[in-house]
């Protein structure tokens, strides 16, 4: 598959979301943001966002309905507003989840893991296919943080995924909560798996904070980031470069000044994991 | 390569999917406690977007909303995609039989009633009590939009 080349710089994003539009547009030093395509209307853009773009900042959306590990091929109207969406923006990329949300008419509301298959590799790949034909940028696929496995897994997530980038041409948007998540959740090294995602395909990584419940880790985007998701981007950034990294926050909003702490705070791990990587 | 069995796949999700939303049993294979636990989440993130749609029923509800809202939607889908309004509704008329609603609880759900109305004439009245004993009226025409009015109670007269 031909993959496009990876040639993007976004530096520190953040998720735009109504309730933060203010403490973003005063936070210095972002160099783009996100935008949750279902929550934009068609033919229309807000005023926060189209304020971002006129400040020079990038707009990538991003998609939470496509289903693209459903059954289902993708719709063509939810693809239609997200190449428009696309292209309303300027965006560089677009991307989905590595996900379904839907199943015999039901919505699940949120994201749902699949098998890691071979049969799901084929459907996932053919649904991928679908979608990059109906976009006018690149597609970056995001693994997703799954409290329920499926029996009979044939790989394990980093291969899963390394596997769809390679078959598809897709990008990689690498979530380190997720990994953290999903580490934590069903028992393996976080640090082990970060090494064999397909790094060099990264379009740009997620950080979201969660929060510990009887032991499970929940990925709530409504919580500060936890420490070990900040030593996965130093690791991360001791590895390899990415061209961004955007903080994710979706609920619970916190005070201003906490946001623009958070931000530096991944930014400074950002910055120590690339000395590492200068010094080796 | 043979093309993959779409309709197999389908049904194992739809099978999972009907286990997480309903909470029951999951599927052979499954581990019921991950299960469990990815059902409530997808519960609760539901509960979250309603509560926040909802202030006033969630207010009134305090501590049992989270219960009661678990087990509406174990009975009833969520409506399509980002709906927490309808889906609101929904919850709150399944509440009529179970709890008397507040007057600021009657007061929303009578407000929702005429705003989710897509088609057609509303009218509908509830007495309120506090602050003051009156007639809340929401009426809602077709190209006007929802209008309320309050109508207080006539002073008993004193002697």
């Amino acid at each position: 598959m031909p993959t496009t080349p990876v040639t993007w710089r976004l530096g520190q994003g953040a998720g735009w979301r109504p309730q933060l539009d203010g403490a973003l547009a005063r936070a210095g030093g972002l160099g783009f943001i996100e935008v949750i395509a279902e929550a934009i209307g068609a033919h229309h853009v807000p005023a926060g966002v189209a304020a971002a773009i006129e400040r020079g900042l990038q707009v990538l959306p991003h998609g939470v309905s496509l289903s693209l590990g459903g059954a289902e091929r993708p719709d063509p109207a939810r693809l239609a507003h997200l190449a428009s969406l696309a292209e309303r923006v300027n965006a560089p990329l677009v991307s989905e989840h590595i996900a379904f949300v839907r199943a015999d008419g039901r919505e699940s509301g949120h994201l749902l893991p699949v098998p890691r298959t071979r049969e799901a590799l084929d459907i996932l790949s053919e649904n991928v296919a679908i979608a990059q034909a109906a976009l006018p940028v690149p597609l970056a696929l995001e693994h997703v943080a799954a409290l329920v496995e499926w029996p009979g897994a044939e790989m394990d997530e980093a291969t899963f995924v390394a596997e769809l980038v390679e078959r598809t041409g897709a990008l990689l948007l690498l979530d380190l909560s997720n990994l953290y998540a999903n580490a934590h959740n069903h028992g393996y090294d976080a640090l082990e798996s970060l090494a064999r995602f397909p790094l060099d395909r990264i379009a740009y990584v997620h950080v979201g904070g969660g929060r510990l419940r009887d032991g499970v880790y929940h990925d709530t985007h409504a919580d500060p980031v936890v420490p070990g998701v900040l030593a996965l981007v130093e690791e991360l950034f001791s590895l390899a470069d990415a061209p961004g990294v955007l903080l994710e926050r979706d609920d619970d909003f916190p005070p201003e000044a906490e946001l623009v702490a958070e931000l530096r705070a991944i930014a400074d791990a950002v910055r120590r994991g690339r000395e590492q990587r200068v010094r080796a | 390569m043979s093309a993959p069995d779409r309709e197999a796949y389908a049904a194992r999700q739809a099978q999972l999917l009907d286990a997480l939303l309903r909470g029951g049993e999951p599927p052979a294979g499954f581990d019921a406690a991950q299960a469990g636990a990815a059902g409530s989440s997808l519960r609760r993130k539901r509960a979250r977007a309603v509560a926040q749609a909802w202030p006033a029923l969630a207010l009134e509800l305090g501590d049992a909303f989270g219960a009661c809202f678990d087990a509406y939607a174990r009975a009833v889908d969520a409506p399509p995609y980002g709906a927490p309004r309808e889906d609101g509704l929904a919850f709150a008329r399944s509440l009529r039989h179970v709890t008397p609603l507040g007057d600021d609880a009657r007061a929303e759900l009578l407000l929702a009633r005429a705003e989710l109305r897509r088609r057609g004439v509303f009218a509908g009245a509830a007495w309120l009590r506090r602050p003051r004993r009156r007639l809340l009226v929401v009426v809602r025409l077709p190209g006007l939009g929802a209008v309320h009015r309050s109508v207080p109670r006539r002073h008993p007269r004193r002697d």
